[in-house]
């Protein structure tokens, strides 16, 4: 009877949080899309891209996060599976590969918008930079909140305690997670590549 | 859809977690109703001061003016008239409809009408709130900067909003205060449709929900889909103005490179058209259920009703472009455009129809809520009607930013969704406060409002015809709008009147609130929905048990039962 109880709390505890954190990630869906609808009238509206001669970005450095970006989002699985597979100490490694992936990724950032600033594209030199800096910007500030989240997981590292709230917990957080590096993927593509 | 039953969570006792740090709904919900009022009376005094400069030009705004405006003895100066119309459409429309009929109505009405203890989220709906309390205090700082709050136009159109149009701090503060108030919304948005989801009481299909929480789930999926666009452009808005982007600026405004100011227009009304049915949809829920108790019958066509109300909810996010008929759109998408628009009429048409089918035959009782109820009938009617010659591209074109306009959307959101949170404060008031109101002053307060708003409104629409143009500090400085300066009177007047007729409700509110002894019963109204099953003012708990639906929200006059002419949703169908 009592594990009984405990399954039908985790239930609608996954049910409820699975349902808010769709409606959340459209609405952080709909930010990014209207900064890509920015960037789409801009890109189409003008004559040579990128405008007034300026230089495009080196693509050295916006790969490298890309690469951070998707083996973070990947160890990120890896440890939420391990989890479910209740393998604790493989959950904990990778948990803290994903960490470190995160962390470096805004290293990479800091050094793109260094080297932005050395191959003189600057935030206010014409809407090419602006575009550059500005979603870099809210990207990142999304994936400040992306590791303050993961910091979060922290206590549920100790182990079993509360297995049912910790999936879920790994659940949300990860779907965030990876929302983040899908965003970036296709920031990547369209700003950087194309 | 699944069902759980949540906790009772022990009775706050300290002062701090009963009405500040509050977890539950109800409290929150007052919270935001005084908040609302609060900003309500702001955005009013803003309106009054616009109504006297229009009628009397250059004259001393009475009693408070030579404290306001000491360097121009009383009288508004030009710059503070473009800041007080920036901050009264603002005002009202974050800050007080926004807060009282999706804040204050959605948080106490959703779980109480679902059969719940509580929203899905605590936690969540108290820090939606603490961040609107954030944002306007970020508003209302921007008043007291070096040149002033905001001051251009509620839509705050780059280049004016950029740097170049308002070099002070108001505009950033502004764009802050938006996207602050931005995240609070979206928070309370996902909060409302997991609610609506997960915590139905046992029984409950959709569609026996009451009709106002079909209106305030709507809003919520509009608000937590749109507000994140209009987050996006004030973000870029604020990147423009902080960091030196140059997104918005084009020409000689912007030093290098080629931003582009029409963006920021399409932008904001791909959120903006949302937006006037996120304040509009939860007052026709209300509407929709009041007439329904009010005249003793199963409300016309109900499901009906909350597939229009969806389908308008789906089709406004199309229509978007009607507001930019001017800014050299091409002619096939002002066409389009017009057309999706004259589509909402449909879905409109519908639950209009449905409203008048309600009152039909009826035995109807003119208590307060109803009235007010009607008063949204005839004011939406009105506002809708007219609606139809601004969505039309020919007569667009003429009547673009007049005071045609204003009235329009000064009948469709001011004064409909105005006299539906009467409505709802006079009908839910035995709920949240245990007492009824003063019916004989409710009344007073109720005709002369009509009264008032009407005077205001359609003076508004007659000069807008006449060709004034809206957002002008003195609009008689040409020829053939000086013959329109009776009429300018007449509609400064009617507004003091209703302004003034504002007292009687505020009097009457707080001496129900904290002075009245007698108690209201439990069902005042003899409606059947959950929230009247329980004592009044509703315990904190909610409900002590869980109840179970057996029938629809407006099982009223129907003769198998005897003994009353309405019968409770835990009880059988008769």
């Amino acid at each position: 009877m009592a594990t009984m109880v405990v399954d039908k709390n985790f239930e609608r505890e996954r049910m409820t949080s699975s349902i808010a954190m769709v409606m959340t990630l459209i609405s952080f869906s709909m930010l990014f899309a209207t900064l890509m609808l920015g960037y789409v009238a801009y890109r189409f509206t003008s004559v040579v891209w990128p405008p007034l001669g300026m230089q495009r970005a080196s693509l050295e450095i916006p790969t490298l996060s890309t690469l951070i970006i998707l083996m973070s989002s990947l160890s990120y699985y890896m440890s939420e599976s391990s989890f479910l597979q209740n393998k604790l100490k493989a959950f904990k490694n990778y948990y803290f590969v994903t960490l470190l992936l995160g962390t470096s990724f805004m290293v990479s950032q800091m050094f793109l918008w260094q080297n932005l600033k050395l191959t003189g594209i600057f935030v206010d030199s014409t809407v090419f930079g602006s575009i550059i800096y500005a979603f870099t910007w809210v990207h990142a500030g999304h994936m400040v909140v992306g590791l303050l989240a993961l910091l979060f997981l922290i206590p549920s590292l100790r182990g079993k305690r509360n297995e049912g709230k910790t999936q879920i917990w790994l659940k949300s957080v990860g779907q965030f997670w990876h929302f983040l590096g899908i965003v970036w993927v296709i920031m990547y593509f369209s700003i950087f590549i194309f | 859809m699944a069902f759980y039953e949540q906790h009772i969570h022990p009775k706050p006792t300290t002062f701090l977690s009963k009405y500040i740090f509050s977890f539950d709904h109800k409290v929150i919900g007052k919270q935001f109703l005084w908040y609302g009022i609060l900003f309500l009376f702001v955005g009013g005094l803003m309106a009054l001061m616009i109504r006297w400069t229009l009628a009397f030009p250059g004259q001393p705004f009475p009693v408070i003016g030579s404290y306001l405006f000491p360097e121009t003895g009383g009288a508004v100066p030009p710059d503070t008239y473009a800041m007080l119309f920036t901050m009264h459409g603002t005002i009202m429309i974050f800050y007080a409809i926004t807060p009282i009929l999706i804040g204050a109505f959605g948080n106490f009405c959703i779980p109480l009408m679902l059969g719940a203890r509580d929203m899905a989220f605590p936690l969540l709906n108290m820090l939606s709130f603490h961040l609107a309390v954030i944002s306007g205090l970020l508003l209302m700082g921007s008043l007291f900067t070096p040149l002033g709050a905001a001051a251009g136009g509620w839509t705050s159109y780059p280049t004016l909003s950029t740097l170049i149009g308002s070099p002070g701090v108001g505009q950033t503060l502004w764009s802050l205060a938006i996207f602050v108030l931005g995240v609070s919304s979206t928070m309370g948005a996902v909060n409302y449709i997991t609610t609506i989801i997960t915590l139905r009481a046992p029984g409950m299909g959709y569609f026996d929900m009451p009709l106002t929480v079909w209106g305030l789930g709507l809003t919520a999926v509009l608000n937590a889909i749109f507000l994140p666009v209009l987050g996006a452009g004030v973000l870029l808005l604020i990147f423009d103005r902080v960091f030196g982007t140059t997104f918005f600026l084009a020409g000689a405004a912007a030093t290098t490179g080629t931003g582009d100011p029409v963006l920021f227009q399409h932008v904001f009304w791909i959120f903006g058209h949302p937006e006037v049915y996120i304040l509009i949809l939860p007052a026709w829920g209300i509407v929709s259920d009041l007439l329904s108790f009010f005249s003793r019958k199963p409300a016309f066509g109900a499901k009906a009703t909350a597939l229009a109300m969806t389908s308008i909810t789906i089709l406004s996010t199309l229509v978007y472009g009607h507001h930019m008929f001017t800014t050299q759109m091409s002619p096939l998408l002002t066409q389009t455009f017009m057309t999706l628009t004259m589509t909402i009429s449909i879905p409109s048409a519908i639950f209009f129809t449905n409203w008048l089918g309600t009152l039909w035959k009826g035995s109807i009782r003119f208590h307060s809520p109803m009235l007010f109820s009607l008063g949204v009938v005839f004011v939406f009617g009105l506002g809708g009607l007219t609606g139809l010659y601004l969505g039309t591209v020919t007569t667009d074109l003429y009547l673009h930013d007049t005071y045609f306009v204003v009235g329009h959307f000064h009948y469709t959101m001011a004064a409909s969704v105005l006299l539906g949170g009467f409505a709802a404060t006079y009908f839910w008031m035995p709920k949240m406060f245990g007492t009824l109101m003063n019916e004989f002053w409710a009344k007073i307060h109720f005709w002369i409002t009509m009264l008032g708003l009407n005077g205001v409104f359609f003076g508004m629409m007659l000069v807008g015809y006449g060709g004034m143009h809206r957002r002008i500090y003195n609009p008689f400085i040409y020829e053939f709008t000086q013959k329109l300066i009776p009429i300018n009177t007449f509609t400064t007047w009617s507004a003091i009147v209703m302004g003034f007729a504002q007292i009687i409700f505020v009097v009457n509110f707080v001496h129900a609130v904290f002075f009245k002894k007698q108690k209201a019963g439990d069902n005042p109204w003899e409606v059947g929905t959950l929230e009247w099953t329980i004592p009044s003012p509703a315990p904190h708990y909610n409900f002590k048990e869980i109840p179970v639906v057996k029938c629809g929200p407006h099982e009223l006059g129907n003769p198998n039962v005897s003994g009353k002419d309405f019968q409770y949703q835990t009880e059988e169908l008769a």
